[in-house]
């Protein structure tokens, strides 16, 4: 292998020998929580570094700006692959700053969080770079597998184990269901590989080749098997009670990690592999966006329990992302088309700083064993908590879309892109409009708890450890440097924009 | 032996039909892992069929049938283990009495 290849693969390698690692030396010096959360938050940020080095990201990098294509073209780095790398480790660090503060006093194993969580972000990144059907598929199975562990990591917890199972059996039957259309995509086009399955398929929509029946029915089977696993409304059933019943830190993870790695294989498989044949999903992809953040939101209204809340709420954000990718497969216009992939990728970004900030700040709540999840639980925190009351403030604000913060921007970008493609796009945009406004009552419900509820008599004061805090300011930073500072902004939308236009035909 | 793909794909889908009917309406736990097992089966019937009448998949369908055979196994490991950790709480394995969280 040439020097540039190694470079290439230098992120992934760092973060599979990382998670090996903190096996090894949990196995040499057992239960040493602290030791294995720094080491992997080290190896996080070694492998980031490896990521800017190998770019490429703009004029950062040692690789060629058009990328570089490894194993006859089944991975490739591009700039796609350096942003969802770099997406997905801060992720990984993010879940590893939040964990041990809520992990350790329930006596759960910090190594095995982290070792776990690893493997599932080197699942996630082999999403981001795969360009062959067979390494998405093993991609994403080693994303979902660690994940089940993760939803059960508190085996003797009757709920952790519930979400686990219920997150397990329809994980893994639309993986089953995903696969068995690849199958069928393989078998008619004759070649795993995205690039020339594009190339069989551009032939069938520009009239040369019939359709085979049993192709379209793999196609609609994969598309069945991806909105599982992006949990999209009327295949989100899992999601509430794998949400609810994991651990907060894990929840919080679920929320964003395999969410935006499952959107980095539908950018794979339905820009690249099936771009060809947009005109004939794009509709559908738009019908189903438009579904699934309006039952998101309105299923989230009622819910009393906050990470039940979040986790509708994280349905309702698959539909804004979704609109994107209608955008994308939608607009006639090349650079509109640019714009809805750019707002995937903006949003993913945008979504995954404040999401994890608030499941953060819930977990800082149950830091002592015993807190619920309750929305009551957040009454008169304000007083009690200052700052935690202010940094959940953030993270809501930015949920619900008001500037200045990162989650105005995500949806500016989807908005906007929607808005130029024109006719049905149009109509998602207002529909988005809508439902923002919708989610805007449930998530100023907990600031009006937070601010205006006087606490519970024997509300114990609020510790916040030393991991949370360095993670909360982490992620604080990011949402509002997003939003705020407009040179941070631009620098923003210009690389996603530049990510965005690596998929092919863009 | 049949001389023609297509009764090979009716067979696999039909078998991916059996193990969904399944899952859908098996309530134990067990068979349901079962069933989802019975659809990869289904898929790898499926991957050897195409690779055995399109000569240029020969090799390539039996690698990624080797490939899926992996993964299933994996993927029984880590659900056995999910089953047998929910089992010790809640002393059965039928599914639709997990039913703590319901709004």
């Amino acid at each position: 292998m040439t020097q540039n290849e190694w470079l290439a693969l230098a992120p992934f390698i760092i973060v599979s020998t990382l998670a090996i690692l903190i096996v090894v030396v949990d196995m040499i010096r057992p239960g040493r929580d602290h030791l294995a959360a720094v080491i992997g938050a080290v190896g996080v940020l070694v492998a980031m570094g490896a990521t800017i080095a190998a770019g490429p990201i703009g004029g950062l990098g040692g690789l060629p700006p058009e990328g570089m294509a490894l194993f006859g073209g089944v991975y490739v780095r591009d700039g796609m692959t350096a942003f969802l790398d770099l997406l997905f480790l801060g992720i990984a660090l993010l879940t590893i700053l939040f964990a041990p503060d809520y992990l350790i006093p329930r006596k759960l194993p910090v190594p095995e969080f982290v070792s776990v969580l690893l493997f599932a972000v080197a699942g996630a990144m082999l999403l981001g770079g795969g360009r062959d059907l067979l390494i998405l598929f093993l991609g994403l199975e080693l994303l979902v597998l660690p994940g089940y562990l993760l939803a059960g990591f508190s085996k003797r917890d009757g709920l952790s184990t519930e979400g686990a199972i219920k997150y397990f059996l329809l994980g893994s039957f639309s993986s089953a269901i995903l696969l068995f259309g690849l199958v069928f995509v393989f078998g008619y086009t004759g070649t795993t590989n995205v690039a020339e399955i594009g190339d069989r398929l551009a032939a069938i929509a520009s009239g040369d080749a019939p359709l085979p029946v049993a192709l379209g029915m793999g196609m609609a089977l994969v598309l069945t098997g991806a909105a599982f696993k992006i949990a999209a409304v009327p295949f989100h059933y899992w999601t509430p009670d794998a949400y609810q019943g994991s651990p907060t830190p894990v929840t919080g993870y679920l929320s964003v990690g395999p969410k935006v790695a499952a959107f980095a294989l539908v950018l794979r498989l339905f820009m690249e592999a099936l771009g060809p044949v947009r005109a004939d999903w794009w509709v559908l992809i738009g019908v189903l966006a438009a579904i699934t953040m309006t039952v998101g939101n309105l299923a989230a209204l009622g819910q009393d329990n906050i990470k039940r809340m979040l986790a509708y709420s994280s349905i309702a954000h698959t539909g804004y992302i979704m609109v994107g990718l209608a955008v994308a497969g939608g607009a006639t216009d090349p650079e509109v088309a640019a714009s809805g992939v750019q707002g995937i990728l903006f949003y993913g970004f945008a979504y995954a700083a404040m999401n994890l900030g608030a499941f953060a700040v819930v977990a800082a709540l149950q830091h002592r064993p015993g807190v619920t999840s309750q929305i009551s639980s957040f009454a008169g925190l304000g007083r009690r908590a200052p700052i935690l009351a202010v940094a959940m403030t953030l993270f809501l604000l930015s949920l619900v879309g008001i500037p200045p913060t990162a989650g105005f921007f995500g949806k500016a970008v989807i908005v906007i892109a929607a808005v130029e493609g024109g006719g049905l796009l149009t109509l998602l945009a207002v529909v988005i409009m809508l439902n923002a406004a919708a989610a805007a009552f449930y998530y100023l419900r907990v600031v009006v708890v937070m601010y205006m509820r006087d606490p519970a008599e024997n509300a114990k004061p609020v510790d916040v450890g030393g991991w949370t805090r360095l993670g909360l300011i982490v992620a604080g930073a990011a949402t509002i440097a997003i939003g705020l500072i407009p040179a941070v902004t631009g620098a923003a939308l210009d690389w996603t924009l530049e990510a965005a236009k690596t998929i092919a035909g863009l | 032996m049949s001389q023609s793909l297509d009764a090979y794909l009716l067979l696999a889908a039909g078998l991916f039909a059996i193990g969904t009917f399944g899952f859908l309406a098996k309530r134990n736990a067990i068979a349901m892992l079962m069933s989802i097992e019975l659809m990869l089966n289904a898929v790898n019937l499926a991957i050897v069929a195409f690779a055995l009448f399109t000569p240029s998949l020969g090799a390539q369908g039996s690698v990624i049938a080797l490939f899926v055979m992996a993964v299933a196994a994996a993927e029984a490991t880590v659900g056995l283990a999910i089953v047998i950790a929910i089992y010790r709480n809640r002393r059965t394995p039928l599914v639709d009495e997990y039913a703590s969280m319901r709004e």
